[in-house]
């Protein structure tokens, strides 16, 4: 695009941090949708093992993506954006960082709850957070649920905001955490 | 006779010497004892999801003769009611005791029965068979026994493989979500048998 220059981009750790969380996020969904429905047997216990394992991969990529947020601050939002759109933005961008921590940490407290530990990939087991608590374990899991709805309402909306940004205010804003393609 | 030419002392001590027991008292059996089932515990630990998970039973009888000076004549006996399997969820607890796991409708206790024991360094192993979902296997264990006051402590361990006795069919019959390996872990208050 002509009116485009060069964006200025999020850094290398920061696009691998979005991206691979990102991808991280869908398997989570597709994982515990197939789980959803099956009984009480070794396929569910399967599928909700894999989700945990990923689950704490999420948790642990975003002590680590927060730590580079702190330090490294985000490119400035394009010039032209309204106030109720800087805010929108922001508050939303805030809000997946609490979902970040906010989703696994329900999970892992639904899990213990229940009196199921955890397994990193079958490598290594994580403390139970709280005790066995049927009742703890049902306002857990709803609150995992509704949490799960938000995060997917809020992804919805940040992919729809950045098409927005990219065809029709067309401003670099995908372009930022996508790699450069410049020519040299 | 070679006997019969000794003194009278000599003769007592070679008749205890043949018998076998090297004790101070060679005709004394094993004391028995009953466990206390308020306060003796009966648990298992397995590998599900490759997360450990403990369980217990908590109805079982257990009567066990020992006297650590009297090895030979000790014996444990010891019946464990499986629907009193507990591993602090339902949805598993239903699962454990349903037809694919322990089938408690077809096989409601599970047995251990003890043939000989053996003094190691940090107290005893017992040889002795375990019947479980029907099917017999031997397997060891390994306890300590501490006299108290009121009787006795009596606590060890032992190790399993569940699909040794056919625990787990169709899809729990992978050990890639449930390990085969199982561990065994009690302690019993035993108080003298009334």
């Amino acid at each position: 695009m002509p009116t485009r220059t060069e964006p200025v981009r999020y850094g290398v750790p920061a696009q691998l941090f979005h991206w691979v969380i990102a991808g991280l996020i869908v398997t989570q969904f597709v994982l515990a949708r197939m789980s959803l429905h099956l009984p009480v047997g070794a396929r569910k216990l399967a599928l909700l093992a894999r989700h945990k394992s990923v689950g704490m991969t999420i948790l642990m990529l975003a002590i680590l993506r927060l730590a580079w947020r702190l330090r490294h601050p985000a490119p400035p939002l394009p010039p032209g954006m309204r106030p109720a759109e800087r805010f929108a933005a922001r508050a939303t961008h805030a809000a997946f960082y609490v979902l970040l921590f906010a989703m696994p940490l329900t999970g892992w407290m639904m899990s213990s709850a229940k009196n199921y530990s955890v397994s990193w990939f079958g490598l290594f087991t994580w403390p139970n957070l709280i005790a066995k608590n049927e009742h703890a374990f049902n306002v857990l899991r709803s609150t995992h649920d509704v949490l799960s709805n938000v995060l997917f309402a809020i992804a919805v909306l940040h992919i729809l905001a950045a098409l927005k940004h990219h065809f029709w205010d067309r401003d670099d804003v995908l372009m930022r955490m996508l790699p450069s393609t410049r020519q040299r | 006779m070679r006997r019969m030419m000794m003194s009278a002392m000599m003769s007592t001590a070679l008749a205890a010497t043949l018998l076998g027991a090297g004790s101070a008292q060679p005709a004394a059996p094993a004391t028995g004892f009953s466990a206390d089932p308020a306060s003796s515990r009966l648990e298992f630990t397995g590998v599900q999801a490759g997360a450990e998970f403990k369980g217990s039973f908590h109805k079982f009888s257990a009567a066990i003769d020992f006297s650590p000076d009297a090895l030979d004549s000790a014996h444990f006996d010891v019946l464990i009611d499986m629907a009193s399997e507990d591993s602090g969820d339902k949805d598993r607890d239903d699962t454990m005791r349903g037809a694919d796991v322990f089938d408690i409708a077809h096989f409601p206790s599970a047995h251990y029965v003890t043939k000989s024991f053996t003094k190691t360094v940090s107290g005893y192993t017992a040889a002795g068979s375990l019947t479980l979902h029907g099917v017999t296997k031997d397997v060891p264990i390994v306890f300590k026994f501490t006299p108290n006051a009121a009787g006795g402590n009596l606590s060890g361990t032992a190790e399993l493989k569940r699909l040794d006795f056919g625990v787990g069919r169709g899809d729990w019959k992978s050990t890639e979500w449930v390990a085969d390996a199982v561990k065994v872990a009690f302690s019993l208050s035993l108080k003298p048998k009334s």
